[in-house]
């Protein structure tokens, strides 16, 4: 118990106490000398319409992402779960070997992908969907950030909820087709349900972290886009002001606390069911 | 400019040059981390011998130069045997390079303080900060004489150290697609809309914003704040026609075409060309934004006197040379001409001259209230 304790101590409440510290400090833009006298200047100013705006963009990417993701991790997650367990290895592992290269060198890899005379586009003029002359033209755009988006996250989606489908047991299929139940009313009144705790929980692991994300909008998205990570990182790393980095740090993460309160408040009721 | 002339640029660090440039995403996972990045990690070249080249090895600083001193460098911006034959020429000394890939000021000033490093690359607007947080060291300039080397202009760009090299930014095109001579800024907003989504410009606030403001008129190292309120509304006008801000292989589209103009870097614009003839290079009429980058000794150093030995030796024209033929930079140190790979020397992209010179105007440290003005500005630029 002690050892747990100085551990989730040391790696989680310090760090969120120091970041909090900052968070009301000022601090010499020279010489990057940091006052921890109490100011509360660095909260003030992020009440503008820049700071808001991009808090908004950040939130509509991240829920956009999630729903995204939930439709097809559910539908992925289902057909993996109704496979052969043979198969459901070797789905799984497709699913999660992705995992084993780096998120920059994916991420990057879509930029390949998606440009113009790249793979995707070179499909689109052989099967006719593009002229000549013209091109997909979707690197860069809302749509490459999405697809970057959802491309990362979906295993994170897909597991969670391929562990809830794969408990069920088969013979409630049976059950609910001998009773007359089409495939959709199945999937509406058992595969959902029971998939609901997969769902909250994988809504959790891809919502929280695609609300802080920037460096997909940044790579595939051509830097047009500015959200609430890139205002973060670029307050540590390019202005070193670590007190409003941290101020934007903590905001975001009562964002993201009053969301999870709310999720948290959903899967309880979704297991008491 | 021949086709030839730039046939055996060094491909591959000029694009690990371009990707320095702006590292940001190469510490994206791992946000306030650079600085502890660059103090723990890296790679270290020391030892070795090379019995290649010649050096006045402690020519000037009177006196033998033992120990071991630190530098933080971008990855391979030194030539290959810099340091082994400055090592073999000097008993008892060794220069570990810890390779660091950031543009940040903050990362950079942070490192001077660090105490991690005896002396450091750093470009005009990090080295003036350093210098006014007070973490520079002065140097003993008799003990360079190398340093006359150095084109005087630099030199008083420069005063903090030995500078090394330098990068305008100006615009590249494809004259077979824009059909029209590009020779200003004005040229390129004016033909933004035409070419909308084919235009790409830099994701880094001092060389874009720098060269908007070079389009308006102004210095680009103004902090007026009209003039970059002026420098926002002309960026936020020629945003919906940019296909990108980009941070590396800026001018990538001009090669196949998917780009028509791109607000881009000479050693980019240099390095495209080798791949597509067709691109030209314009040093745009109103002037010339640039960044000027040299290494500057650390205030925490206890080894001065070789640092001032190594700075020494690697301005020798036949050292210097190395490092331009190793990283295909625009150089500084004339009397390395004749060391220099032809298609480097004879660069009208790359070689300096008085006219471009003349158009060229360097960072400047803002100070910290103008920096952060700048910074918000191009939040705003960007959000918008």
């Amino acid at each position: 118990m002690l050892p747990t304790g100085i551990v989730t101590l040391a790696c989680f409440l310090a760090p969120l106490a120091l970041i909090l510290v900052y968070s009301f400090g000022s601090e010499n833009l020279v010489s990057f000398n940091v006052n921890f006298g109490w100011t509360t200047a660095n909260y003030t100013a992020f009440g503008s319409s820049l700071y808001l705006d991009t808090l908004l963009r950040s939130v509509a990417l991240s829920v956009g992402t999630t729903l995204a993701c939930a439709v097809l991790g559910l539908t992925l997650a289902y057909f993996i779960s109704r496979q052969g367990l043979r198969t459901q290895r070797l789905l799984l592992a497709a699913v999660i070997i992705p995992f084993w290269t780096s998120f920059i060198v994916r991420t990057y890899s879509w930029v390949d992908i998606l440009q113009n005379d790249g793979p995707l586009d070179r499909l689109a003029h052989a099967i006719g969907l593009v002229g000549s002359g013209s091109h997909i033209d979707l690197l860069y755009t809302p749509a490459s950030i999405g697809i970057g988006m959802v491309y990362s996250y979906l295993p994170l989606m897909i597991l969670p909820i391929y562990v809830s489908l794969e408990r069920i047991d088969p013979a409630i299929y049976n059950a609910g087709a001998d009773l007359g139940a089409t495939p959709w009313r199945q999937f509406r009144r058992i595969v959902l349900p029971l998939a609901k705790p997969g769902l909250i929980a994988g809504s959790i692991i891809v919502g929280v972290p695609a609300m802080g994300e920037f460096v997909i909008p940044e790579i595939l998205g051509g830097g047009k886009t500015l959200m609430v990570g890139n205002i973060i990182a670029n307050q540590f790393q390019e202005t070193g002001n670590y007190p409003f980095g941290s101020a934007l740090a903590v905001a975001l993460m009562v964002a993201m606390i009053v969301v999870l309160f709310i999720l948290r408040r959903a899967q309880s009721s979704a297991v008491v069911v | 400019m021949d086709e030839s002339d730039v046939a055996d640029l060094p491909l591959g660090l000029l694009s690990r040059r371009s990707l320095l440039r702006r590292a940001a995403m190469a510490g994206a996972g791992l946000p306030a981390a650079g600085a502890l990045l660059a103090a723990c990690g890296g790679s270290s070249n020391s030892g070795g011998s090379s019995a290649s080249g010649g050096s006045g090895k402690a020519a000037a600083n009177g006196g033998p130069s033992t120990g071991t001193i630190v530098l933080n460098n971008y990855p391979d911006w030194i030539g290959p045997k810099e340091v082994p034959t400055f090592e073999s020429e000097h008993p008892g000394a060794t220069v570990k390079v810890v390779t660091n890939a950031t543009s940040s000021s903050a990362e950079v000033v942070l490192a001077f303080k660090s105490g991690n490093y005896d002396f450091l690359l750093a470009d005009t607007s990090d080295a003036g900060q350093a210098s006014q947080a007070g973490v520079l060291q002065d140097l003993d300039f008799s003990k360079i004489p190398n340093i006359a080397n150095v084109n005087p202009s630099f030199r008083k760009s420069y005063p903090w150290g030995i500078p090394t090299d330098y990068g305008k930014v100006g615009i590249g095109y494809r004259p077979d697609i824009v059909k029209e001579k590009i020779t200003s800024w004005h040229d390129v907003w004016r033909l933004a809309p035409k070419f909308s989504g084919q235009v790409v410009f830099i994701d880094l606030e001092r060389d874009c914003m720098g060269s908007a403001l070079k389009y308006l008129g102004y210095s680009s190292n103004t902090t007026d704040p009209k003039a970059l309120e002026a420098c926002k509304n002309a960026m936020t006008s020629i945003k919906p026609h940019l296909k990108a801000f980009l941070n590396t292989n800026v001018g990538q589209g001009l090669v196949n075409g998917t780009t028509a103009i791109a607000m881009d870097w000479d050693y980019d614009v240099a390095l495209n060309k080798q791949q597509q003839p067709k691109i030209e290079w314009v040093e745009p009429s109103e002037g010339v934004h640039a960044y000027l980058e040299g290494f500057s000794a650390a205030k925490s150093t206890t080894h001065l006197n070789l640092v001032e030995s190594f700075m020494n030796f690697l301005l020798e024209p036949k050292q210097y040379a190395q490092f331009v033929n190793a990283t295909g930079t625009a150089y500084l140190v004339p009397k390395a001409t004749p060391f220099i790979k032809k298609s480097i020397a004879k660069s009208p992209i790359l070689v300096p001259n008085q006219s471009t010179l003349a158009k060229v105007e360097f960072d400047h440290y803002l100070g910290g209230a103008g920096a952060t003005l700048w910074a918000n500005t191009w939040q705003e630029i960007k959000a918008a």
